[in-house]
């Protein structure tokens, strides 16, 4: 017949068992949280690298994209066909990021029409980004203004999020080579805000940075 | 008069049906607004009062819910939905909680069990000495 004492030894082995397992379990628990919370800080981080590397002076590569086309134009297209900005390199490419609701993007867009009036005939593409707006608005906003560049949209934030976008709207000018040359934060409220640096651009063939600045 | 009753009847049934007709906020506190991440009812964005007259006109076009819940996640991707998704890694954002909650039960229980179980050391009576036992049981046999 065993001690009954002897039933108590296993006692404080199988205790500190259950407190390994516990603090593994606990240890676990909150390496999951801490894991969750880096991947939705990492998610929700905005690029600010164009516009630093620009501020230091440098043309940084263009985010690469590939979006649907929301409005045809200038061989862009048809409706809802994927354009990457790679199909677009070889050519100087004014990309606005704009949404219908945003009046100063309404005010800009007979300027940025003239300029595309002006400059396709020499090779310049004025591509609109069409980013958090209702899709019908987007279409309703370029027959209301009667711009005849194309667009494409961005549903997703994600392009917005890549060129560091801190409101709407704001303008890339990108070169042939696809390297951002210039960036115009706020709305273009004078011709010459786009017509210098593009003739910059357009003289240089995407040599030295241009001139103008926003 | 029967006939009158079940009229009245069927008529009562459904009542509950057109008064649970769908509105603009039934749909659009199940949505966010991408510029404030807010709900759509709550929200005062611009891109939200476009979104909200978007849900409108489709009630008004007799969509059903999913159908217009659908077409917003079609245009802005699954991240415009309130509540995250019950697949993939968003499905993490529903168990973690539930294991958070399950785990921090049974710690207590164990604890609890634990400190139930712990009782003080018994404590050893002081030692009286011959004398002062006699002493005490003549103290006592003097009581009335």
């Amino acid at each position: 017949m065993s001690d009954p004492h002897d039933a108590g030894k296993d006692r404080p082995q199988r205790w500190d068992r259950r407190r390994s397992l516990g603090a593994g379990l606990g240890g676990a628990i909150v390496l999951g949280v801490v894991l969750l919370l880096v991947v939705g800080l990492t998610n929700q981080t905005v690029s600010t690298s164009v516009v630093d590397a620009l501020e230091a002076g440098k043309r940084p590569s263009a985010p690469a994209f590939s979006l649907p086309v929301l409005i045809p134009g200038g061989g862009v297209g048809p409706v809802d066909a994927t354009v990457s900005l790679g199909s677009l390199a070889g050519r100087p490419v004014v990309l606005n990021f704009w949404a219908s609701w945003c009046p100063p993007c309404q005010a800009e867009a007979p300027i940025l029409e003239r300029v595309w009036e002006r400059y396709r005939a020499r090779g310049v593409l004025i591509m609109g980004l069409d980013t958090q707006d209702v899709r019908e608005d987007g279409v309703r906003f370029a027959h209301d203004y009667e711009t005849t560049y194309p667009s494409v949209r961005d549903g997703s934030d994600r392009v917005r999020d890549a060129y560091g976008l801190t409101g709407l709207p704001e303008t890339y000018l990108i070169d042939a080579q696809g390297r951002v040359a210039l960036h115009i934060a706020g709305p273009i409220t004078q011709l010459e805000q786009l017509t210098v640096p593009l003739e910059d651009l357009l003289a240089e063939g995407a040599g030295a940075p241009p001139k103008g600045r926003p | 008069m029967r006939r009158a009753l079940v009229v009245v009847l069927l008529a009562l049934l459904l009542l509950p049906g057109a008064a649970a007709a769908l509105t603009v906020n039934d749909v659009a506190q199940k949505v966010r607004c991408p510029t404030c991440n807010t709900p759509l009812d709550v929200s005062n964005s611009p891109l939200a009062s476009r979104m909200r007259a978007y849900i409108g006109a489709r009630i008004e076009r007799g969509w059903s819910e999913e159908r217009i819940i659908d077409g917003l996640v079609a245009q802005f991707g699954r991240d415009v939905l309130t509540t995250p998704d019950t697949s993939g890694f968003a499905l993490l954002a529903w168990v973690i909680p539930g294991i958070a909650v399950v785990g921090g039960l049974a710690a207590m229980a164990l604890l609890a069990r634990a400190w139930a179980r712990r009782r003080p050391a018994p404590v050893a009576a002081p030692a009286v000495s011959a004398a002062d036992f006699r002493r005490v049981q003549e103290e006592l046999d003097r009581l009335p």
